[in-house]
């Protein structure tokens, strides 16, 4: 046949590689096709043309094109490439987890058109609808006067919809493409001379450039971004924000759009339906937002004219993903910005090591926000107070309650921070020494005494609380340890007339939790706010005067090394809650170790200092991101299978010089819902060795898992943030 | 196995009521006992002190009544806990002895 065209088509499938199917014409990479696979019917997207070699009577054909949408662009399936590549994942999984849900289905997708409508010339010549005809004719004398939105036209007339496809059809209207160039912005506040300055530096520099935005907290680095993008909408660009999801709140995306009042603006986060996600996307890529926001995902929007990518909040580990295509937003967000030509800003103000490491080398450039925007707004001051010989009052010292009633008699807001939700992490027998493990897991099940059952917080188990002990019998069962639930209570008892709010995963499950909370708390309802790392993130709480760090040792001495890491950011992130007005703040810790010396670096707010003590001590350990690091995880019901393939797959390829594989060694939660976990380690002090090696494997790893049969999961993990 | 003990006793402090995690009631007491035993065909006075502890849906009843009072209790001994060998009463009965 002659217009039999061949071409590869990516599948979500768990197969590694490519398709190749025949179609009526040579369809352009990119294009959205439907296909069959076995007995189903499934989505997929050209790569390009197929291959030449093989019978053409074995393929089967392209079963519809879907193309509603243009072709993805060459940028976005180079980005797809990339991370299949870098991360090892195959290609159709990449590109399954790069599009909106919306779209990975077999079936065309309708897109609404969300363009204005104004006059064309036609009709700008045709007469207007008769005087007794209302509604038509208050509707035409409004586009007479200028563009008009579908939600603009039904306020006007009942029959929007209806009239304006009539006037459409009939060649007397048209759509206005969307240009934010002269759209009006909102003044912002005066610029401090750090701000400006930073605005300076990275407006000077032509094309990619790459930067850290390393402000203390409260120090401005939103009107930062807001400048940054205000100049990008001006060259008619489109600026893409990722952000944490936590906070992804309505409050910033009003902060946004108060600033860019008629620029469209495209928010994408886990709170939208799959049909608002899709046309967010498709908006997007169109053209026709000028500003996309969103988590992690949003990464792989694609863009028609990126300007700038900005990246708030970088060092949090919600921007990687941990199952499926293992992809980190960071990383691809600089790889995107640097494919664009384009600048990318990192900001925080704990930044991680990785980004801090590259600024080190000199890859990225680092800009310093070191004083809060706020002129009267100071750091608060950090008292680390040794607990060891101290008696507790429910976790609480003697100083820390002091703290919190004197707050409380001048009437301002305090926090008390906890990094443990429910009543207490654990019951246990006092005559038998029975505590509450998961059946499951390699975990304790926590006391949530609210609703009276003990909760798996690794696997999600629920038990109802045991009568008594399942050991002895006793009866007189203990809970041991603290967690917001049982502080929220204590508190409520130790600071008379307090009102105690508490602020965990919990309490804010629900999808209006957080107005109810912004409501009390901006109300002055509340004296003392409890909660967990929650509260370590962006929510801008009025006068938080003090601060009280129960228990922070968990993370002092971790088998995770990036614990030390994290715990600094978490508590600095949880004093910069402090002090943010004009009052000044103060923050106690609790701990047992009052020598170490992320408290020294904490009390001196020396973020950059202690960054470097933490890079020296991976530099002599050789571990990330001094050297490159890849987790090859398996897990099984017994850890015997998930060890055997591990180590199969170990002897299978000896590493080249330079790549050490180590292990198998378990992995840190053993044993998780049911199945046992195990690892192998893959180091090397360069990356391209890494990525040779792991290149090199991978039929190894699917030919030894092929033998190891369906119980055993394994995944393969670059640049891993969990052990 | 035996383990049965009957006292007569002053209740000298009473905790404030608690409650297990699932939800039953601790009342924990302090009891201290004097009387006259014999010994060796001889009388003589005996005084001793011992925790008590009364669970389960008597004990609110009971609880701010029993400071001071003198009670007759009857229930078996255990070890306060796993690292801790000293005794503690868990009263199955109790009832006031009129003085």
């Amino acid at each position: 046949m002659s217009n039999e065209w061949r071409v590869e088509v990516a599948l979500d499938v768990p197969l590694p590689g490519t398709f190749t199917y025949l179609a009526d014409s040579p369809l352009p990479a990119g294009t959205r096709v439907a296909v069959p696979f076995g007995s189903r019917r499934l989505a997929g997207v050209v790569l390009g043309p197929g291959a030449q070699e093989g019978d053409a009577d074995k393929l089967k054909r392209v079963d519809a094109v879907l193309d509603e949408l243009p072709p993805l662009p060459s940028d976005w399936l180079e980005l797809v490439r990339f991370v299949a590549g870098y991360y090892h994942a195959p290609i159709g999984q990449v590109v399954a987890t790069a599009l909106p849900t919306a779209l990975r289905d077999a079936a065309p997708v309708r897109l609404a058109d969300a363009r204005p409508w104004r006059l064309s010339a036609a009709g700008s010549l045709a007469e207007p609808p008769a005087a007794r005809a209302k509604a038509q004719r208050a509707l035409w004398l409004a586009l007479v006067e200028g563009p008009l939105t579908r939600e603009a036209a039904r306020a006007l007339a009942g029959q929007a919809s209806r009239l304006l496809a009539d006037w459409e059809a009939a060649g007397w209207l048209e759509r206005v493409d969307v240009d934010w160039r002269g759209a009006p912005v909102a003044a912002g506040p005066e610029l401090t001379a750090a701000q400006a300055d930073a605005l300076a530096q990275i407006g000077a520099r032509e094309g990619f450039s790459a930067w850290l935005l390393f402000g203390v907290t409260g120090s401005g680095k939103t009107e930062v971004y807001l400048r940054l993008i205000e100049k990008t909408l001006a060259e008619g660009r489109q600026a893409l924000v990722l952000i944490p999801e936590i906070n992804l709140t309505p409050q910033l995306l009003s902060r946004f759009a108060a600033r860019f009042p008629a620029t469209p603006l495209a928010a994408l986060h886990s709170g939208l339906s799959d049909g608002e996600r899709l046309s967010a996307w498709a908006d997007a890529w169109r053209g026709r937002a000028g500003i996309v926001i969103g988590t992690r995902l949003a990464v792989f929007t694609p863009l028609a004219r990126l300007g700038i990518v900005i990246v708030d909040e970088e060092h949090d580990g919600s921007f990687k993903q941990q199952d499926g295509v293992r992809y980190h937003a960071r990383d691809l967000a600089v790889w995107r910005a640097h494919r664009a030509g384009v600048p990318v800003v990192l900001g925080s103000a704990t930044p991680s090591l990785e980004t801090l490491y590259k600024v080190e080398s000199g890859r990225y450039r680092l800009l310093r926000l070191a004083e809060r925007a706020h002129a009267s707004a100071r750091l608060p001051a950090v008292r680390v107070l040794d607990v060891r010989r101290q008696k507790l009052a429910e976790g609480l010292s003697e100083a820390a309650v002091e703290t919190l009633r004197a707050a409380k008699r001048r009437g301002e807001l305090s926090l008390v921070f906890i990094n443990r939700r429910g009543f207490s992490p654990v019951i246990a027998c006092g005559d038998c020494g029975w505590s509450s493990g998961c059946r499951h897991c390699h975990a304790k099940m926590v006391l949530h005494l609210k609703e009276r059952r003990l909760r798996c917080h690794h696997c999600g188990a629920i038990e109802p609380v045991p009568h008594a002990c399942p050991d002895c019998g006793n009866v007189d069962l203990s809970p041991v340890g603290h967690g917001t639930q049982r502080i929220e209570d204590a508190l409520a008892r130790l600071v008379p007339g307090a009102r105690v709010l508490r602020i965990d995963r919990d309490s804010t499950g629900r999808k209006d939790a957080w107005d109810a909370i912004y409501r009390r708390v901006h109300g002055g309802e509340v004296d003392i706010l409890v909660g967990t790392q929650m509260l370590a993130k962006g929510h801008d709480f009025p006068a938080l005067s003090r601060v009280i760090v129960v228990n922070a040792d968990a993370g002092l001495y971790s088998a995770d090394y990036r614990a030390t890491e994290r715990l600094f950011a978490v508590l600095t992130q949880v004093a910069g809650r402090a002090g943010r007005a004009d009052s000044p703040g103060e923050v106690l810790v609790q701990t047992q170790w009052p020598d170490h010396p992320l408290f020294a670096a904490l009390i001196a707010h020396d973020t950059l200092g202690y960054a470097k003590t933490l890079l020296a001590e991976r530099g002599s350990a050789a571990l990330p991101p001094i050297t490159c690091q890849a987790i090859l995880r398996a897990d099984a019901p017994d850890i015997v299978d998930a060890n055997a393939f591990l180590e199969a797959v170990r002897d299978a390829l000896v590493p080249p010089r330079g790549v050490s594989v180590l292990g198998p060694v378990p992995a840190l939660m053993a044993r998780l819902a049911g199945r046992e976990r195990a690892q192998l380690i893959v180091e090397a002090p360069q990356r391209a060795p890494l990525h040779a090696f792991l290149d090199a494997w991978r039929p190894d790893l699917e030919a030894a898992a092929r033998r190891a049969g369906r119980a055993l999961r394994w995944s393969l993990d670059v640049d891993p943030q969990e052990l | 196995m035996l383990n049965r003990l009957q006292l007569t006793a002053t209740v000298e402090r009473e905790a404030e009521l608690r409650y297990t995690p699932a939800g039953l009631p601790v009342l924990e007491m302090w009891l201290k006992h004097q009387s006259r035993q014999r010994e060796a065909d001889l009388e003589r006075d005996v005084a001793c002190e011992i925790q008590a502890v009364l669970i389960g849906k008597e004990a609110p009843r009971w609880s701010g009544k029993l400071a001071g009072q003198q009670i007759a209790a009857s229930g078996f001994l255990a070890q306060r806990s796993l690292r801790n060998p000293r005794l503690v009463l868990h009263i199955e009965h109790v009832e006031f002895v009129k003085g």
